[in-house]
């Protein structure tokens, strides 16, 4: 049995009349206290996913400003020295693992880590000796998509100042109105133009494949893409997409490349408090994917970790070494969530709906009902089409040719045009490869045009997905861990095909693809895209 | 479209199968050690030297020892091309990378020749000096700038002439970094009198496990096994296991 149990930060209202903030903000100011080479501080632990306040790195900013942390507007006032020694620093900072598939366990054990330190300091101001990290369930009840209230205080009951409360954190509409554009935050504001977003979503809980990609689970997986060691991987698992990334974006926010939120970028993300909350919930998703029926790898290049082992420093003082495999499950470990309910299957199998909209016939459609096709593995996955050369983002986005290739185009045409319940329809993706640039704090939309859109609603801009820049300073950072080549994104276009092939739209040269950020970029930006292209996966 | 575990093994494993017949053309030449002279008739060495010799044997050793520190950049190649112009892309990579080595071999063969015209009979001098000057440069931030830039992975263009000279610009690039980083390691073995062939082994080793290295912050310090030792390390005995975990904090 668990002996700890994590709570919903939205219980008593999320404000300090919850014992698990109250107690949360009283730690962290007692871990705030020590110094930056003190690895029971605040700031080490910060360290640990990602920092700019060793000069001597890489992506430390040149010339010095903002991110740097300490150009950080307090609060909360963050040292920039002492640095630990070289060994320490070595083995514990700029670990976290993002774009691979060790995204979810190195998280895992970051939190457990950090959890253990906090309640060591709560317990010794007279804290609950069972106190555990409270998570945010943005996607949970009527207004939980909002940043529980106690984040907003700047002082606790007692008048001593509140360490949840972050200067630097702007929120999507950069105007400190903290929240997560989730389905519910729009329906709960309709009309409204502060929620123009919704792109927040659990969509990806549908996946059931943890890496790699089959009918139902896009590339690269539920879980990310199988590496190594990987501080800052090239391309970010589903979920690790949406709704991972984007909260870090939209809770950050942005006014300029030189003021963001510390959310919003992986190297400040861990010195808002809010962070922990945030991951907490991640982790308990993937918990509850897990009791939902789907698997973690049994590789042992998985269970065993990377090269470089995960570590992290433990109250006592030791460094703790672990591995995916020992924390991969719940059961192993002595803490569960207040919630962790098990999501139902689709209600309607996706293959029948797709025959539907392609045209198939009644039998095939009910065959479909009965046919377990939603693991199976591709035959072929090829290019489709590309762009040509560089594309640099304006402040408003671009507008872009992606060409097809006429051979591949006319397998998928012959494709959808026989699909069936046994030969499975065609699926499509759209990369955006090598985006490099400084602004983490952007989200960008990217959309398909349709041609003959005057009569349509939408103008003939499909929404293909959003995509958030998480990481991508640090990505572009030519001696950085992903030798400067910037983030790759990958997004599910296969519903943009259906409707263009039921339109005999598809037979066509090139897709017409836009690509616009949540708000105006600052000049200084310089948001480039190396290639926007297009693959077909065959069945 | 993104890396696959299996098909990127596959690849892989091709292009190990394609540097091990190389390693065994090489080992079963007359005269072996071709890349490298030992001591040799004036004759013989004028012919070591002609442009064909030069090309054939520097294209045995680029595959040998540097085919297996290229799958990463030919399966991005590979999975960013048409299907129709996969083979097409990775030859034009190979041809501008090809192109680099073969530039590089002009000035290191004349090195090696001068080197065995100066030196005393089986001096080891010339290739000791150059492994003190491999040493210091295997430790420099230098070395790390070029060995960063062998992980770029780059978008390319996808049809036609401008996908043939992105592909071949590519290869230049690439040729050009891996011989900034390789370059005082493969002269050493040119230089030794005798035991070149496992010199070449080794450094070929050395040149893999290095790779295997993710991109790093440019400084002075050692490089090289780093990945290779550890991924040894874990295979033989195991991820560390710490007991500590479940003795964290108060309990309940």
């Amino acid at each position: 049995m668990a002996n700890y149990v994590r709570n919903n930060a939205w219980n008593n209202g999320g404000d300090f009349s919850n014992p698990d903030l109250l107690w949360y903000a009283k730690g962290i100011g007692k871990m705030m206290s020590r110094a930056l080479n003190d690895q029971a501080s605040w700031w080490f632990y910060a360290a640990i996913h990602g920092e700019y306040v060793n000069p001597r790195t890489a992506w430390y900013p040149d010339p010095p400003q903002f991110p740097a942390w300490r150009f950080i507007t307090s609060p909360p006032k963050v040292p920039p020295s002492p640095l630990p020694d070289q060994a320490t620093l070595d083995l514990y900072w700029n670990q976290c693992q993002h774009g691979t598939w060790y995204f979810f366990p190195w998280h895992r054990g970051y939190l457990i880590a950090l959890e253990a330190q906090l309640r060591q300091d709560i317990v010794s101001l007279g804290g609950p000796a069972n106190w555990a990290l409270p998570y945010w369930s943005y996607f949970g009840g009527t207004n939980q998509y909002q940043m529980p209230p106690a984040f907003r205080e700047k002082r606790l009951p007692d008048g001593s100042a509140n360490a949840l409360y972050v200067a630097m954190r702007y929120g999507p509409d950069a105007d400190g109105n903290i929240y997560v554009p989730t389905p519910a935050g729009k329906a709960a504001h309709p009309g409204d133009p502060n929620f123009p977003y919704g792109a927040v979503t659990d969509n990806s809980m549908k996946n059931n494949l943890f890496t790699g990609t089959n009918s139902a689970t896009p590339p690269p997986g539920f879980g990310g893409p199988e590496t190594g060691f990987a501080h800052f991987g090239e391309t970010h698992g589903n979920f690790e997409s949406n709704p991972h990334d984007l909260v870090h974006v939209y809770v950050g926010g942005g006014i300029s490349n030189t003021k963001f939120g510390l959310m919003a970028d992986p190297g400040t993300a861990a010195l808002d408090p809010i962070f922990y909350l945030h991951h907490c919930n991640i982790d308990r998703m993937w918990a509850v994917w897990n009791t939902s029926g789907n698997s973690n790898p049994n590789d042992p290049n998985w269970l065993n970790g990377p090269t470089q082992q995960f570590v992290m420093p433990t109250p006592g003082g030791q460094a703790w070494y672990y591995t995916p495999g020992q924390v991969a499950d719940l059961s192993l470990l002595d803490y569960t969530y207040e919630e962790l309910p098990t999501q139902p299957s689709p209600a309607a199998p996706i293959l029948a709906q797709r025959l539907a909209t392609l045209g198939a016939s009644a039998a095939e459609q009910e065959k479909a009902k009965s046919i377990p096709a939603m693991r199976a593995l591709p035959t072929q996955t090829e290019l489709l089409g590309a762009s040509a050369g560089s594309l640099r983002l304006g402040e408003t986005g671009i507008h872009t040719s992606v060409k097809l290739d006429t051979g591949v185009r006319r397998k998928a045409v012959a494709n959808l045009a026989m699909a069936s319940a046994t030969a499975l329809p065609d699926k499509a993706f759209l990369k955006l490869e090598n985006v490099r640039g400084t602004f983490d704090a952007t989200v960008l939309e990217v959309y398909a045009n349709v041609p003959n859109n005057e009569e349509r609603e939408d103008g003939g801009k499909l929404l293909v997905g959003d995509v958030a820049l998480f990481g991508l300073r640090r990505a572009s950072v030519k001696d950085g861990q992903h030798a400067g080549e910037g983030l790759t994104f990958i997004l599910d276009i296969t519903h943009i095909i259906d409707e263009l092939h039921v339109a005999k739209a598809l037979d066509r040269d090139s897709l017409e693809v836009s690509i616009v950020p949540n708000r105006v970029l600052p000049g200084e930006a310089g948001i480039q895209v190396g290639r926007i292209s297009i693959y077909r996966q065959a069945f | 479209m993104t890396y696959n575990a299996r098909e990127y093994a596959q690849f892989r494993n091709w292009v190990f199968l394609l540097s091990l017949v190389a390693w065994i053309v090489i080992l079963l030449k007359p005269g072996h050690s071709s890349c490298c002279v030992s001591r040799r008739s004036l004759e013989s060495l004028l012919a070591l030297t002609s442009e064909i010799r030069l090309s054939r044997d520097w294209g045995l050793m680029l595959i040998a020892m540097m085919a297996p520190t290229l799958v990463p950049v030919l399966y991005h190649i590979r999975i960013s091309s048409f299907v129709r112009r996969r083979a097409r892309s990775i030859a034009l990579f190979a041809l501008g990378y090809g192109a680099v080595w073969i530039a590089a071999g002009s000035i290191m063969v004349p090195i090696e020749l001068g080197a065995a015209w100066w030196r005393a009979p089986d001096s080891y001098v010339p290739a000791a000096t150059v492994a003190v000057v491999a040493l210091a440069w295997q430790g420099s931030p230098f070395k790390q700038r070029c060995l960063n830039r062998t992980h770029s992975h780059r978008a390319i263009a996808a049809f036609g002439i401008a996908a043939d000279w992105d592909l071949f610009r590519m290869g230049l690039a690439h040729g050009l970094w891996c011989t900034g980083s390789c370059w005082a390691v493969m002269l050493f073995p040119m230089l030794l009198p005798d035991g070149h062939f496992i010199a070449m082994v080794a450094v070929g080793i050395l040149m893999f496990c290095e790779r295997l290295d993710p991109p790093k912050t440019p400084a002075w310090r050692w490089r090289g096994f780093g990945t290779a030792s550890r991924y040894l390390r874990l295979r033989v005995c195991g991820p560390r296991s710490c007991p500590v975990l479940f003795t964290f904090g108060a309990h309940a």
